[in-house]
């Protein structure tokens, strides 16, 4: 059925058209679906999500200023039992293989010999 | 059947829905259901069959309005109109102002103006989807209408230990030696680039069911000697770890006999090099599944269950949809998995990113995000196509992942370590990846992905299990840092509220913001409801009438 409006329309108009049919088409897809998700209490919590970024963005902003070296190897401190340690183990027991007594911190370098 | 009413939120229906239920039933939407038709995509459409392009036909007699855009079918009469027309229509014939949107099968009500939703609608609607026969009559969809082995509701927790068997809680005796700390928080002596190992072991001391299984001394190392024919037991090494670590005793403790034990079994992996955290812990609850399995001759294994205690604790179900791309039938199968491997997401781009100083470019990814891209359906390339029943030949597909079951404890491992076979080169990806301390699974679930690839509509979808508890809180992080080569692995360990940082033997205090801010790499999330379960089990040890003693107070001893 040849529709009159449309008989002398340019070739433009016609790409127009069509655009703004399939635009329309997308954004009333959009719409619907939320819509659906509204209305029958689907919803992501997103107000508990937004809140975990805040906290995040504002962590990271925290570490980055004030130089905090956590994630460097500071084998000088002292623990929160109030003890310190040496960079390298230094309890000995006897290796299960060949029975001789071993640092802790070479145990495993020692076993792979085996 | 019966909607379920506790998953949506059940929407009251506009006078004008109501009359029209009243006057007309379900004729309506049963004789729309022969017009519609469904797209590979899964979306139901009204099709007339005449027509070859729907348009308005309000108004003059031969051609009607003409427009083609948003049009409605009225539910009483059939006739189709554009939106404008259609509250023209009501007007002039009474009660026929429910319509349907015959692009997206919606109700729309043209004297409300609104969208509005009828289970019952829903229902008629999803006939369509689950009757739908492809050419050889199998089932479609990727709907399940109970024809599937329903997996047995899984018992929460594992049922044990939290009676307490005084003979294995040694702390009970050593309550002066620094009892205000929490129990279980004792440094790992590195053996020899050992922190892989150690970061997991933290993590895996502090899973509750883990934890109850072993302090509930479910695996008794003095029986197990007896009946073993083999002499190493690596249930025993964890055990024995578990009773050094609750000891009390705070001094560092070297899992020697562990590793030892560990480089038996595995011989592939036993070398003095620093190894990956995430192999490891596969590795471990293999071996630990593998022992236990042996001992227990349990015949009734078959059922499909695994009631070990690492799979028990760490053993949830992937269910991964294939879609054909020409005729929409999807393929569904089934796989256990004992955590869930991460690609990370593209990059979001939030407000602060312009503020934060950071060396790695500001860049963020969220856990969410790359969850949501696990769950994402995946075009697979015309060079992977697959073979589809219903139209006997190889097509192109989508595949798309979901969580069937959940796990008690759900481990998440980003992948940051890249390796490329061709180049044979390796790349660690720096970007941090924002994880929340509160995850709630629910969208990752194969009934919402489900339920969502039908447009939501209000039904009961399998798998809609009113218990089913969705909701994790974190109780440990492993972090990687430096190069792939050369890195350290730390474990962020959370007790009672107070985040620890354990660094092989080094134990210290950290605000919950350095955790934020680190990189993750495993993160452990524990269901909430064995979470509470567990701090109130520690919390409440016989001794102490004031309950504060057990309040972690830093450098107080």
């Amino acid at each position: 059925m040849v529709h009159p409006a449309e008989d002398n329309l340019s070739h433009t108009q016609l790409s127009s058209n069509v655009f703004e049919d399939l635009l329309e088409s997308i954004i009333v897809d959009v719409a619907s679906e939320c819509h659906r998700i509204a209305r029958l209490g689907l919803e992501r919590n997103l107000e508990e999500e937004e809140e975990e970024l805040r906290l995040s963005a504002l962590a990271r902003a925290g570490v980055a200023d004030s130089g905090n070296s956590s994630e460097a190897n500071n084998k000088y401190v002292v623990d929160i039992f109030g003890q310190t340690h040496p960079p390298v183990a230094n309890e000995l027991f006897d290796c299960m293989n060949c029975g001789r007594s071993v640092a802790a911190g070479r145990f495993a370098p020692h076993l792979e010999k085996w | 059947m019966s909607t379920p009413n506790w998953l949506y939120a059940n929407p009251k229906p506009c006078s004008h829905l109501s009359d029209y239920k009243l006057r007309h039933g379900l004729s309506g939407y049963t004789k729309l259901n022969t017009c519609l038709r469904a797209s590979p995509s899964g979306r139901l459409s009204v099709r007339i069959e005449q027509e070859e392009v729907m348009r308005c036909g309000f108004g003059l007699e031969s051609s009607g309005c003409g427009e083609r855009r948003r049009l409605l079918m009225c539910l009483v009469c059939g006739s189709l109109m554009c939106s404008n027309h259609s509250v023209l229509h009501v007007q002039a014939q009474s009660g026929h102002g429910v319509t349907v949107d015959v692009e997206r099968s919606e109700l729309y009500c043209s004297l409300c103006c609104d969208q509005v939703y009828d289970p019952e609608f829903d229902r008629v609607l999803m006939c369509k989807h689950v009757g739908v026969k492809p050419r050889n009559g199998a089932r479609n969809g990727g709907v399940e209408t109970g024809k599937m082995r329903f997996c047995k509701r899984r018992r929460l927790g594992l049922d044990l230990g939290l009676s307490r068997s005084e003979k294995q809680l040694g702390f009970v005796k050593d309550l002066r030696a620094k009892s205000c700390f929490p129990f279980g928080l004792r440094g790992l002596n590195n053996l020899g680039n050992t922190c892989f190992m150690n970061s997991v072991l933290q993590a895996l001391l502090h899973a509750p069911p883990l934890r109850n299984y072993f302090l509930g001394d479910r695996h008794n190392r003095e029986k197990c000697r007896k009946i073993s024919l083999e002499k190493l037991c690596l249930p025993c090494d964890v055990d024995a770890i578990f009773t050094a670590v609750y000891s009390g005793d705070r001094t560092p403790y070297s899992p020697a006999q562990f590793l030892y034990s560990w480089w038996q079994h595995s011989s592939n992996l036993a070398t003095y090099e620093q190894q990956d955290a995430h192999e490891f812990f596969i590795s471990m609850l293999d071996l630990i599944h593998e022992k236990e399995t042996k001992e227990s001759c349990d015949l009734s294994k078959d059922s499909g269950e695994c009631t070990c205690v690492a799979h028990g604790a760490f053993s949830g179900l992937l269910r991964s949809d294939v879609t054909c791309a020409t005729c929409g039938f999807t393929s569904t199968t089934y796989d256990p998995c004992v955590d869930i491997s991460l690609d990370l997401d593209t990059v979001r781009r939030t407000s602060t990113n312009k503020s934060a100083k950071s060396n790695e470019g500001g860049s963020t990814s969220t856990l969410s995000g790359c969850l949501d891209l696990f769950t994402k359906p995946e075009k697979l390339g015309s060079d992977q196509k697959l073979y589809c029943q219903s139209c006997d030949g190889m097509r192109e597909s989508l595949k798309q992942m979901s969580i069937r079951r959940l796990p008690a404890v759900l481990c998440l491992h980003i992948k940051r370590f890249e390796h490329s076979h061709i180049r044979k080169m390796s790349r660690k990806v720096d970007r941090h990846v924002q994880f929340p301390f509160s995850l709630d699974m629910s969208p990752y679930l194969s009934s919402s992905i489900v339920r969502n690839r039908f447009g939501n509509r209000i039904y009961a979808f399998e798998g809609d299990e009113a218990e089913v508890s969705t909701e994790y809180d974190v109780f440990a992080v492993v972090n990687h840092s430096g190069m792939l080569e050369s890195g350290h692995y730390v474990t962020y360990l959370r007790l009672r509220s107070q985040w620890y940082k354990c660094d092989d033997a080094w134990v210290t205090e950290v605000d919950e913001r350095v955790v934020r801010a680190s990189q993750c790499y495993l993160v452990y999330y524990v269901q909430r409801a064995f979470h509470h379960a567990a701090s109130e089990d520690l919390g409440c040890l016989p001794m102490s009438p004031h309950r504060d003693t057990f309040q972690p107070i830093a450098g107080c001893c």
